[in-house]
């Protein structure tokens, strides 16, 4: 069996790359991509811990099923946003600075 | 086995889809969604008040339990989306698909109910993510650049926040190998188990944080109130931060209760950081919209004073508890309210006259001549927020403070004070410029379904402050919301 360690490690990483790519990325879906990375990375741990009982494993497809539902959002989120300024670049938004 | 206290939540669930049905009523231009969501949400109040204080209630094997703190926290959202609802009435007329907005705002109320009654992490998780995913494309309802913006800016920060706060419940279940909530608690009271408790402590604070908008954790906060409608920034500012608190007390005060010792320092920081840097942000704004965002930056951090009192002393945790949950409330009726009035004046009154300028301080300008009433609640609310007694803003937070001192955190509720003082200069602003100024504009028709909601939030401010049974029930909550973390 494989240690949980590894799990565990295995997880950190991906989560630190989610988390780098959210803060630097311009392009829309890529900061959606990392959105997603993010959020399977506490599927993994979620996965992962669940040795004495099942709840983990029930948490985590409760998790897939909203992260799928964030993604619809997201989507059509940044279609609207296409369609209305003709790029996804996130950089390009400067109206609202405080 | 009766479902009769989830009917509620049944009705609000049943309701965003009928909503829908919208698009085939000829003619109807949002009319009857809107009229569909205001019975719907109206008949929920009753029951919800109905029923009044419930002993807690376990449904479907103990993940969800309504309780008296269910109930107060159902009807705090409950009204929050009422007001919304009858001031969108007016809103969403000349909108393309305003039945979208009623079924995404019931959605999001429903998400929140969830939140409430939930005693699992999953469940709390759900209903989290379902108030956040359905709030994200409100903000871009009106489809214009700035609300898109904003919508964006709120999708991205709030995935991240929820992903963060996943992230960190994955801890916890790992430490304690369950995922109800009091038997955390329980499992940790008997064996602590640092530092992988820890390591999910400052996940779900952080991802609470987001939401909560605590300093430094803010800045989408100001920018998506900024840019979204009027209506939907009442909607996020007044509920949908609550519902951060409800969850950051199930979690925070009943699961990790065992671990307050270390999250004393780190939310005393939050706490006074938030307050500060809300209050003094907000005394330099020129926009309305911006103000209000701030000062409920700033009121969040008044609310989590009750979190610093609760991990100083338990002796004290109740009244505290109990002081957060009236300023949730009060917050809730007053920012709600504000948020609204100023749509009126954006909408109604400036408009008109001044495109593209709506939320400039300087145009509130001899408000009191121009819209009379609006002028006059405008003037209440803002006082309320301020903490002006006997208005229930200033009852709310006395609470508050009056636990810190009790706590011999004598030094948090000087802060709070003079924050609170601050504060008074900016809200008195307003009603200075809306009573001693000259008007700029022309005396104009206030609608009524615009003014309706805010005169309710008004009266509400003003008469709930000096009615017993609100601190009743705010303490009764508090009550048992410790005892399920298994304080005494």
């Amino acid at each position: 069996m494989v240690p949980l360690e590894w799990f565990l490690i295995l997880s950190a990483i991906l989560f630190s790359i989610g988390a780098y790519g959210i803060m630097i990325e311009r392009n829309g879906l890529k900061v959606l991509m990392c959105l997603e990375i993010l959020l399977n990375s506490a599927n993994i741990n979620l996965a992962a811990f669940s040795r004495e009982n099942l709840m983990g494993q029930e948490f985590a497809l409760f998790s897939i099923a909203i992260a799928a539902a964030e993604v619809a959002v997201g989507l059509a989120l940044l279609i609207m946003l296409f369609r209305y300024m003709d790029t996804i670049d996130l950089e390009k938004f400067d109206l609202l600075r405080w | 086995m009766s479902y009769g206290l989830l009917l509620p939540e049944l009705i609000i669930a049943a309701s965003a889809l009928i909503v829908l049905l919208d698009v085939f009523v000829k003619n109807s231009r949002g009319r009857f969604a809107g009229y569909v969501s205001i019975i719907a949400i109206l008949v929920s109040l009753i029951l919800v008040l109905k029923d009044g204080l419930v002993d807690p209630t376990p449904y479907f094997n103990d993940t969800i339990v309504v309780d008296s703190v269910s109930q107060i926290f159902n009807m705090i959202f409950l009204v929050v989306a009422l007001l919304v609802v009858i001031a969108g009435v007016a809103y969403t007329e000349d909108k393309f698909h305003p039945e979208v907005f009623y079924s995404l705002l019931l959605f999001a109320t429903l998400g929140m109910m969830i939140v409430a009654i939930s005693n699992d992490l999953i469940p709390l998780f759900v209903g989290f993510e379902l108030a956040s995913l359905a709030t994200y494309p409100m903000a871009a309802f009106e489809r214009e650049r700035r609300g898109i913006e904003a919508s964006i800016k709120y999708f991205v920060i709030g995935g991240l926040s929820s992903a963060i706060l996943l992230f960190g419940l994955s801890y916890i279940y790992g430490v304690t190998g369950t995922t109800n909530i009091p038997q955390i608690a329980e499992t940790l009271s008997a064996n602590i188990m640092k530092p992988a408790s820890l390591l999910g402590l400052i996940f779900v604070v952080a991802g609470f944080g987001f939401k909560m908008a605590l300093v430094p954790f803010h800045m989408w906060a100001i920018d998506v109130y900024d840019g979204a409608p009027h209506l939907i920034s009442a909607l996020l500012s007044s509920a949908s931060k609550k519902m951060a608190f409800i969850a950051g007390f199930k979690v925070l005060i009943v699961g990790l209760i065992a671990l307050r010792f270390d999250w004393y320092i780190g939310i005393a920081l939050l706490a006074v950081i938030t307050m500060t840097v809300g209050n003094v942000v907000a005394a330099i704004q020129q926009s309305v919209k911006r103000m209000l965002a701030y000062s409920s930056v700033a009121h969040a951090g008044y609310i989590a004073i009750a979190f610093v009192v609760i991990s100083k002393s338990l002796e004290h945790a109740e009244i505290a508890l109990a002081g957060g949950i009236l300023h949730i409330f009060s917050h809730a009726l007053m920012n709600g309210g504000a948020f609204i009035l100023a749509s009126i004046v954006a909408a109604g009154v400036i408009a008109r006259a001044k495109p593209g300028e709506e939320d400039n301080l300087e145009n509130y300008a001899g408000l009191g001549k121009v819209a009379p009433v609006s002028a006059l609640l405008m003037a209440i609310l803002m006082l309320s927020l301020g903490g002006v007694p006997p208005l229930f803003g200033f009852f709310s937070k006395a609470v508050i403070f009056l636990s810190a001192i009790k706590a011999d955190l004598l030094w948090l509720a000087i802060i709070g004070v003079l924050n609170s003082a601050l504060s008074l200069y900016y809200y008195a602003r307003v009603v200075m410029y809306m009573y001693w100024k000259d008007p700029v504009l022309e005396r104009v028709n206030e609608p009524l379904l615009y003014v309706l909601p805010v005169a309710i939030a008004t009266v509400g401010v003003l008469l709930l402050g000096l009615y017993p049974p609100t601190y009743r029930w705010a303490f009764e909550a508090a009550h048992t919301l410790l005892q399920m973390g298994g304080v005494p």
